[in-house]
């Protein structure tokens, strides 16, 4: 005992005590990696349907939680209802007590659809222009095999949708605009007015044409359907072309799911989102951020590598460049939003209003910069990071040893041939560890992108095959705000869950391997150089 | 000769390129810290104070009512004389309107109820019409007209003190009329509907009551009274009249935008603002804000239907004020025979004389804004007392934007207050431990871990903390509480039994990996903790901590609360405060703890009576870089909160914070209007909050260095 209290004396227990705090910042980190991770790539797993016999019924149900008993309420199983077009519900929590009997029936069916979200149920027959060409095992392998077809029957509608008519409606915008420029500048006479006319006339004709094909096309599409029954005994007939996985958990293997699992993931990363960004992929919401990113590092190197330049090369040391060196410091503290804020007031409304006043005013009132866009966003997360760069440059130049500037010098180098071939090779890693870094804090923003540009949903990439092909004044989506929109925003936020725990730890991933790669680097660069942050 | 020319061009390029630099550099480091001077330049028009342009005059004559158009070009002028006729001041043509449309002149008064254009009229005869005014756009300008309703009959010895003719409300539109007349010493309350006859009642007035002017209200359901003994009366029928002392003898009425608050002026000019309050059966008349006097008798009143602004005028001069700021927009001392008017948007300026009319444009920009609107308790209308509100909207256009910046700033404080709570201790001891304590080995992996938790994106953390953690501690909050004791029970008694374990063993599993061991343990304690949660909020709570604050505190519990912010943010916040302090630590001169340890003092006396006192500048500043963080977080507190402008310290409700609040707000407001500038000023507030705090500890670290190097 009397240890024990020379222990407590001597301080032992706060030793213990704060070993413990830092045991509960590692394991905060870890849990919420092992959370995201777990909660976000379970998402994509088959899942058995279980079928169920209540005191009001069969349901046929996948599990997706369970809780045990709890202070409100008796230990019970969270359901993915689906059918949503026919329950009106996501999800539905049965307590365990209700259940009578349950089973792992071999022929429940999920059905991922393009509207209304998932189907569980059975298949009953399948169709073709009101033919029926099967029904029950037979009909699942005929639309097991229809269907990769049928997608791309429906890709290629989706194709002429978005390129022809998106060109025929960018050319119709396109002749709106030149006749409202020649109006402003007074050079309007009838005869431009009659030409712009035949040619206005001419598109339209062109696009009722497209309208008839497609129509054509859709009908087509539509005729091969297939229908399907709930467990108790709704049914519901649908083109196997909004269909876009047909999935049996219960009869397939464990290589089976694997194989859809990551079709499933294939599918979130490549594609769009479906259903108010509730279900489909994240790819917009990815391209958008690599696409900020990019043009942020494009922007934010050469000035910061001229402004360290400046800085440590050029400017006379004495109180006024250190002022200034802690000004930019501490600009790497100063609130995002507030840069954000910038961004909207400077940017977007006085660079922007400028420009369209200048270059587009015959677009007026809709505006073209003066709104927010990907470019605005990229400069305002530029300036957000440019103390970063300016920093680790910075910290680059000074470990370049002087000797060997010195020798450059001595050489007979001039300063800028000492800089261009000695110590600026000497500091690229430190340049490369600041870009990543930037990299990695511009990628994780979302509050500043919330004033400058970001969209929930994009119709278009700011990157596509019409001219000018870069869209530097679009609107574009991004994976934070993705999360912030469809975990927060979002009438259905409770069945987007899974979605935005699977985009949160694409996000942090991104993020992660961008910082873990800067720190390797810098580590690498500190043992060579042995310097010292504080 | 090639070797030369080769020198010369290099020369020439490091010339050039020291320039460019130079000017690049200069240039780059100006634009970011123009950042700073654009913000101030977008808020500042908040502040400044209108500017007033005297127009060319105009050929109205002196007059008894006159309205002007929204551009400030046209007027409706009535007069007792030569009833109504509709004038464009700046080309100076008259027109007389139709006057058979008109009561038969001359008339026995005429005034206005309503800066839209509403007018009273008591004929020769003493029939009372009424009449609302309408402007109408055509080719050339403006068009006047008048669409009359009446007569209302009333007796020759009655004196028109007040009318108004009532929109009713609902179905059917059913308009009526209400009437009060001034007859020896009395006053006769009347009211019809349109066409029918009028309902006289009287009202005996009480004594030592001289009425001198009055107004109904907009519903018509008050009369409100000002007599020459310096009352105001609010006569509402069948209930108990209240009263209120002006100070001296009134002389006219008028009501701000909305018709809520009551203007009223005297005869040494000045000028005061009422409402009438019901609150638990009790109707009271307040008088909720003073403004400036303008020195002589008052006249008349003219409100603006844009905002809070009114015009008030006398004889010999007018002046604009805000009603909610109490600021005098501007003055002017100028004869005035007859009367002034101000245009709807409150921008225009008339006042007539004997022989023209003198015209001024007034350019107020902000004209709600002060300082004190900010940081001051304001009384709005419908207020019982002055308070600090954030509503930058409201429901109708006639309820003023609320712009106190004090439950903004006061829930910025809560929400860091409450991460700090959580993150000082954990980081700054974590700190203490990893640099003193843990094998450098261990503290290898330590350092990188921690960098990477700072690296977390804040969105990530704020989804988690909203639809993870808050719903978690909404069932787990009690096992929470419970884990502080039962962890620091489970601490003691590890460490007892570490006592016991010989020494050898301890010292190569133990020293320096302490923190490992800590992990199952701290485990154990959170399981436990959950396993005893429901059974400690049966026998403490009744069953359901929740009922249990309501019912004996009155806290309404929200999920979305102050303690979920306080994690998230706090985690945000501890690997800034963590890693600083820890290079504090690590800095101080190892020659320091040599010298304590060489004295006898164990390991830990000297970390925390030595390192840390020496430190602790260092510490100081870790803390402020991560306040400045805390402060300026908005993605966090703008998922993890529920968002409400409250002031109150409860851990169990929510809060807005200044950054949040500019996520929220800014999408919606209108470029260059007040709201927009307001968020400006916020953003300023937040650079130059955390620009202070990051720079003072800039400076604190780097004389701690030069100390450390003296060492």
């Amino acid at each position: 005992m009397s240890r024990f209290f020379e222990w407590w004396r001597r301080g032992s227990v706060w030793v213990w005590l704060s070993s413990a705090a830092l045991a509960l910042s590692l394991i905060m980190v870890a849990g919420l990696v092992l959370l995201l991770g777990a909660k976000g790539l379970g998402f994509f797993w088959p899942s058995n349907i279980q079928q169920f016999q209540l005191a009001d019924g069969l349901v046929l149900r996948q599990v997706t939680d369970h809780e045990s008993e709890g202070r409100y309420h008796p230990a019970r199983i969270q359901l993915k209802v689906a059918n949503r077009d026919i329950y009106g519900q996501d999800f539905r929590w049965i307590d365990l007590a209700d259940i009578q009997q349950s089973s792992l029936p071999k022929d429940a069916l999920f059905v991922e659809r393009l509207e209304y979200g998932p189907f569980i149920g059975r298949l009953i027959q399948i169709e073709e222009y009101g033919q029926v060409l099967a029904r029950g095992d037979e009909a699942l392998s005929i639309a097991r095999s229809r269907l990769p077809s049928a997608k791309a029957h429906n890709a290629q509608i989706k194709t002429l949708e978005q390129s022809e008519a998106g060109s025929l409606n960018t050319r119709i915008e396109k002749l709106r605009l030149a006749e409202r420029k020649s109006e402003l500048q007074g050079k309007q006479t009838p005869q431009t007015m009659q030409e712009a006319e035949n040619k206005r006339k001419e598109l339209h004709q062109q696009f009722e044409q497209l309208q008839t094909r497609l129509d054509a096309l859709r009908a087509q599409s539509n005729s091969l359907t297939v229908t399907l029954e709930t467990v108790d005994g709704h049914s519901k007939v649908i083109p196997l072309a909004n269909i876009a996985r047909l999935v049996s958990p219960n009869s397939v293997g464990l290589f089976g799911k694997i194989g859809t699992y990551l079709s499933r993931m294939w599918e979130f990363l490549s594609t769009g989102p479906r259903e108010a960004n509730t279900e489909g992929g994240v790819f917009p919401a990815i391209f958008g951020t690599v696409m900020m990113v990019m043009i942020m590092s494009i922007i934010v190197v050469p000035l910061g590598v001229l402004a360290a330049l400046f800085l440590r090369e050029y400017a006379r040391d004495g109180w006024v460049v250190r002022a200034v060196r802690i000004s930019v410091n501490n600009l790497a503290g100063v609130p995002s939003i507030v840069f954000g804020v910038f961004g909207l007031g400077f940017f977007v409304v006085t660079v922007g209003g400028g420009i369209d006043n200048f270059f587009f005013p015959e677009r007026f009132p809709t505006p073209t910069f003066k709104t927010g866009g990907i470019l605005w966003a990229s400069l305002t997360l530029a300036l957000l990071t440019l103390p970063v760069v300016i920093v680790a440059t910075e910290e680059a130049l000074a470990a370049v040893p002087r000797s060997q500037r010195e020798g450059s010098l001595a050489l007979g180098a001039t300063k800028w041939q000492t800089l261009w071939n000695v110590v600026l090779p000497g500091a690229s890693q430190g340049i490369l560890t600041g870009l990543i870094l930037a990299m990695a804090r511009g990628a994780g923003e979302v509050a500043p992108l919330m004033l400058t540009g970001v969209v929930k949903l994009a119709p278009s990439l700011p990157l596509d095959a019409t001219f000018p092909f870069i869209h530097l004044d679009r609107k574009f989506m991004h994976l934070g705000f993705h999360i912030y929109d469809v975990g927060f925003q979002s009438p259905n936020s409770e069945a987007a869950k899974p979605m935005v725990f699977m985009t949160a730890l694409l996000l942090l991933l991104i993020v992660l391997v961008l910082n873990i790669f800067a720190l390797r680097l810098r580590k690498k660069l500190r043992r060579r150089t042995g310097g010292s942050s504080f | 000769m090639g070797n030369r020319s080769h020198r010369t061009k290099a020369k020439h390029l490091d010339r050039f390129m020291a320039w460019l630099i130079s000017a690049g550099g200069v240039l780059i480091i100006a634009a970011v810290l123009g950042i700073l001077l654009f913000i101030t330049v977008e808020a500042l028009p908040l502040f400044r104070s209108a500017k007033t342009q005297e127009l060319s005059p105009s050929m109205i004559p002196a007059c008894d009512v006159v309205f002007l158009d929204e551009s400030g070009k046209y007027a409706a002028a009535f007069d007792r004389i030569e009833g109504f006729k509709r004038c464009s001041l700046e080309q100076h043509d008259v027109i007389i309107s139709d006057s058979k449309a008109q009561p038969p002149l001359p008339w026995r008064s005429v005034f206005s109820t309503n800066a839209k254009g509403h007018i009273v009229v008591q004929a020769s005869d003493s029939r009372v019409y009424a009449a609302e005014l309408q402007w109408n756009k055509h080719d050339q300008g403006m068009d006047a007209y008048l669409e009359w309703t009446g007569p209302f009959h009333t007796s020759a010895s009655d004196n028109l003190i007040a009318a108004r003719l009532i929109k009713g409300s609902g179905l059917g539109n059913r308009r009526f009329m209400k009437i009060a007349v001034l007859d020896a010493g009395s006053i006769r309350i009347g009211s019809a509907a349109i066409q029918d006859a009028i309902k006289w009642s009287e009202w005996p007035l009480p004594q030592n009551v001289t009425p001198l002017t009055a107004e109904w209200s907009e519903n018509g359901s008050i009369l409100f009274v000002g007599t020459r003994e310096g009352e105001l009366i609010a006569y509402e029928p069948n209930s108990e009249l209240l009263r209120s002392d002006f100070g001296e003898s009134v002389t006219a009425l008028g009501f701000a935008l909305g018709h809520n608050s009551l203007l009223v002026g005297g005869v040494s000019g000045k000028l005061a603002a009422y409402q009438v309050l019901r609150r638990e059966n009790k109707v009271e008349l307040q008088r909720f804000h003073n403004f400036a006097s303008i020195d002589s008798s008052v006249n008349g009143f003219m409100e603006s239907l844009r905002d809070k602004r009114f015009l008030v005028w006398s004889d010999s001069g007018l002046a604009i004020y805000h009603l909610t700021s109490e600021k005098q927009l501007t003055r002017m001392s100028v004869e005035i025979q007859g009367t002034a008017a101000l245009s709807p948007r409150g921008d225009n300026v008339l006042a007539t004389s004997s022989s023209s009319a003198k015209r001024w444009h007034v350019q107020a920009f902000h004209p709600e804004v002060t300082w004190s609107l900010f940081w001051n308790k304001i009384h709005y209308e419908g207020y019982v007392n002055p308070e600090y509100v954030w509503q930058s909207s409201g429901a109708s256009d006639d309820i003023e934007p609320k712009l106190s910046l004090i439950p903004l700033l006061f829930g910025t404080l809560k929400g860091t207050f409450y991460a700090m709570l959580f993150a000082l201790p954990i980081a700054i001891l974590a700190a203490l431990y990893t640099s003193q304590f843990a094998s450098p080995k261990f503290r290898e992996t330590i350092k990188p871990t921690v960098e990477i938790m700072a690296a977390l994106p804040s969105v990530v953390l704020g989804f988690i903390a909203g639809l993870v953690l808050a719903p978690l501690l909404e069932q787990w909050m009690i096992a929470l509480l419970a884990i502080i004791p039962i962890t620091i029970t489970f601490l003691i008694l590890l460490m007892f039994a570490w006592s016991k374990i010989p020494k050898p063993f301890r010292d190569k599993f133990g020293s320096g990996k302490e923190a490992l061991w800590l992990v199952p343990v701290l485990f154990t304690a959170v399981l436990v903790s959950i396993w005893t949660a429901p059974w400690i909020e049966k026998v403490f709570f009744g069953g359901d901590y929740r009922n249990w604050l309501y019912q004996t505190h009155n806290i309404v519990y929200d999920q979305r609360n102050s303690i979920v912010v306080g994690f998230a943010m706090g985690f945000a916040v501890i690997p800034i405060i963590f890693s600083i302090s820890e290079d504090a630590f690590t800095a101080v001169p190892k020659s320091l703890a040599s010298a304590s340890l060489a004295c006898g003092a164990s390991q830990w006396q000297t970390a925390w009576r030595v390192i840390l006192p020496t430190a602790s500048p260092g510490v100081f500043s870790a803390v402020m870089v991560g306040l400045g963080r805390a402060i300026g977080e908005t993605m966090i507190v703008l998922m993890a909160t529920g968002n409400t402008p409250l002031m109150d310290w409860g851990p169990f409700n929510g809060m807005r914070t200044l950054s949040a609040n500019i996520a929220v707000e800014i999408p919606e407001a209108p470029h260059q209007g007040t709201l927009y500038r307001v968020l400006f000023f916020t953003a300023l507030l937040l650079f130059a909050l955390t620009f202070i705090l990051n720079t003072a500890a800039e400076l604190i670290r780097q004389s701690l260095r030069k100390r450390y190097e003296s060492m």
